[in-house]
């Protein structure tokens, strides 16, 4: 059936009169390409605030855990499921116990519906981010085997922690390294920018419609931790 | 429209959301340029459309994606069904998806036994009270709270009465978190599919796009097959202007970008992804070359949202899936143009729409088109009727009066004088040739005896009087 009907729906639209594309005018500028690291960190802080997410500054991986400390703290948390043990060098495990916190982590389950279940019952979902675009706020993730999808949707608080270095400009940065290695692209990526949010009724405004309600991303500030270290598919 | 809630929203939204769309438009630095960009992806995408999902299908199905063709409503149903039936599914979820609502899919999915939840939230309210979308951003967005909390009360949703939109939200939020858990199968439509790698992408804010991505086994897509892009750089700039136009937002919660299945090591994800390319009429209005143009949209709305002629009625008087401009744009072509006469022709040709659109669909130039074939089909041979052949007669006899002046001028004089001799107390209240509709509700002031150039001659004739004169110095 679906044969017959794709050589019948192609035939008509080969058939259809055809004229040359017209010539595209320029690609439009954009104006974040030249900004300077400071300058993207204070745009993508500001974007990401206006969404109510909140943006902090690790000088290091220490500090980075006690930043973890700190939201695990003010948001109640008592269950965490994490992409890794070690996102980034930042140690989850010792967070969670300093802070009498469950963590579990993605490498603990083989089982596809213990993991499922597990990540719509933790109170936070923590991952890396892959990247991180100043133009808007927002997060880019790549989803593969070590970084599965529900970690950044499922559970109500969602934190990303994502090396400084990995802050660009605009998609494009991100849509490049993501997609022009046509052996390495990902079976899901993900742009991420705030909670989710919904204005569906009387066109009032809130966060956390379906998926998370909070979201905190943690810069590590120390260099050298570049794109080349950058967690993604093998 | 008697609903309150409605004219508020439809007031609000047309003066308020060009402001808010041209304020995220501002972000580029010529957003001239942006939009003149995004036109000419667009038309590109018709020229090249063959060669394109050609080109996105094979790349698709090197990446794992079951693609199917589907020629009509009946066909896109029918394999969703049996998809859902193959995997044993009890009920789907799905994400908005209007192409859905154009083939009646939940119709047919629970008319044969799967049950179907809607998981957008101005989705789930119009399909518990039954009602087709107001607006294609917020197809609920009019219902008010009161009837919203009472059919949630009613089907188990809510357990105590609100009108608190959050808390309606948040009831909605609980009950299919509980469906998303344990879902085998989601379907979601698609806003752009990227010929040069086989991509299909999603924009969205709430998350249930990507629950539905990312929980059940199963997940089917289906694409009107307009919706295909060249590369992934057009279809990052087409995402920029879609949200812009859409929502009025910079960047939507949500833009999730799947290339085929979840690999054999992935935790979650689909294990099989169907990709339904539908037609539905589109091949043949491709071949239409006048009228294809409405093959460029991208379903943003940006149109209704100028719209002056939306702006009054909302989108219920459309009476078809797609409303406001867009609508009256692709209704005529779905369900025939001799079937849509009230859509193209309910239409002040302001170009509004045209001048906001960032595909560079000319409605305007349409609705004309539309007019123009319908007129010609009812004078065609054998379609003439008693009607058409009076208002043919007048329409000669109006034309031969305006090439005339003494025949013109003749006739002046005789219609006042016919219209006149039913006036009472200086209105006219009917005529002999029974027009009652119009004098239903409103009268007609007599008509002076003398025309206006009757009037001007005699004046000329008389002399000014001083104390005007007076008057004219003071002015």
């Amino acid at each position: 059936m679906s044969m017959q009907a794709r050589e019948e729906i192609l035939g008509r639209l080969k058939s259809a009169r055809k004229n040359t594309p017209a010539a595209r005018p320029a690609k439009p500028v954009l104006s974040e390409i030249n900004l300077d690291k400071e300058q993207l960190l204070q745009r993508f802080t500001s974007e990401l605030n206006a969404q109510t997410g909140a943006v902090y500054q690790a000088k290091d991986k220490e500090d980075a855990v006690r930043i973890l400390s700190e939201i695990a703290s003010a948001e109640g948390l008592k269950s965490i499921l994490a992409t890794s043990a070690d996102i980034y060098g930042v140690d989850i495990r010792a967070f969670g116990s300093q802070n009498n916190i469950s963590v579990s982590t993605v490498q603990d389950f083989s089982d596809r519906k213990a993991f499922r279940e597990s990540a719509f019952a933790v109170d936070a979902g923590i991952t890396s981010a892959d990247f991180a675009v100043a133009e808007t706020g927002t997060l880019g993730v790549i989803f593969y085997k070590d970084q599965p999808r529900l970690v950044s949707i499922a559970p109500p608080v969602h934190i990303a922690i994502v090396p400084v270095d990995n802050l660009y400009p605009v998609y494009e940065n991100v849509i490049d390294q993501v997609f022009d290695n046509t052996d390495k692209i990902p079976s899901q990526f993900c742009f991420i920018t705030g909670p989710s949010s919904t204005a569906d009724i009387k066109g009032v405004h809130f966060k956390g419609m379906h998926g998370p309600v909070k979201i905190f991303v943690i810069f590590i500030m120390t260099g050298g931790m570049g794109h080349e270290n950058s967690n993604g598919p093998g | 429209m008697k609903n309150e809630l409605s004219q508020l929203f439809l007031r609000l939204l047309c003066s308020g959301f060009p402001i808010i769309s041209q304020m995220a438009l501002s972000s580029f630095p010529d957003p001239e340029a942006a939009e003149s960009y995004s036109r000419s992806i667009r038309a590109e995408v018709l020229e090249r459309l063959p060669e394109l999902l050609e080109e996105f299908e094979k790349k698709a199905i090197s990446r794992g994606v079951k693609v199917i063709w589907a020629k009509d409503a009946a066909e896109a149903n029918n394999i969703i069904l049996d998809i859902a039936r193959q995997k044993g599914v009890e009920y789907v979820t799905k994400g908005k998806s209007m192409i859905t609502e154009e083939i009646g899919l939940n119709e047919h999915l629970i008319k044969n036994g799967i049950n179907v939840y809607e998981t957008d939230l101005g989705e789930v309210i119009t399909q518990q009270l039954c009602l087709p979308p107001f607006h294609l951003v917020g197809p609920a967005i009019n219902v008010p709270p009161e009837k919203i909390s009472d059919i949630f009360l009613k089907n188990s949703i809510l357990k105590e009465p609100t009108t608190d939109p959050v808390t309606l939200g948040k009831a909605v939020r609980t009950f299919l978190r509980e469906k998303f858990r344990t879902q085998e199968m989601g379907i979601v439509g698609v806003n752009m599919a990227v010929a040069e790698t086989g991509t299909f992408i999603n924009v969205e804010n709430e998350g249930n796009i990507r629950m539905n991505k990312s929980s059940p086994k199963t997940l089917v897509a289906i694409m009107s097959l307009e919706k295909v892009v060249p590369t992934m750089a057009d279809a990052i700039h087409m995402t920029r202007m879609l949200i812009r136009n859409c929502t009025g937002q910079k960047m939507t919660s949500y833009v999730s970008f799947d290339t085929g299945p979840k690999k054999a090591d992935e935790l979650d994800g689909p294990e099989d992804i169907y990709m339904v390319i539908l037609d539905n009429g589109r091949s043949e209005i491709y071949k239409d070359f006048k009228v294809r143009d409405i093959l460029k949209c991208i379903r943003c709305g940006a149109c209704m949202n100028t719209c002056p002629v939306y702006a009054r009625i909302g989108g219920y008087p459309y009476g078809f899936t797609y409303a406001g401009p867009m609508g009256q744009a692709i209704n005529p072509l779905l369900f025939g143009i001799e079937n849509t006469t009230d859509l193209y022709r309910a239409c002040t040709l302001c170009g509004s729409c045209k001048k906001t659109c960032p595909a560079g669909v000319d409605h305007p130039f349409l609705f004309l088109e539309y007019r123009s074939r319908e007129v010609r089909r009812k004078n065609a041979k054998g379609n003439r009727t008693l009607l058409s052949r009076l208002d043919n007669t007048m329409a000669t006899i109006s034309s031969f009066g305006m090439r005339h002046s003494w025949a013109w001028n003749l006739g002046v004089k005789c219609v006042r004088a016919i219209l006149n001799s039913s006036s009472k107390d200086g209105y006219i209240q009917d005529i002999p040739f029974g027009v009652k509709g119009w004098f239903s509700c409103r009268d007609l002031m007599a008509i002076p005896d003398r025309t206006f150039h009757e009037s001007w001659k005699d004046l000329q004739n008389e002399p000014v009087p001083l104390a005007d004169k007076n008057n004219e110095d003071v002015i």
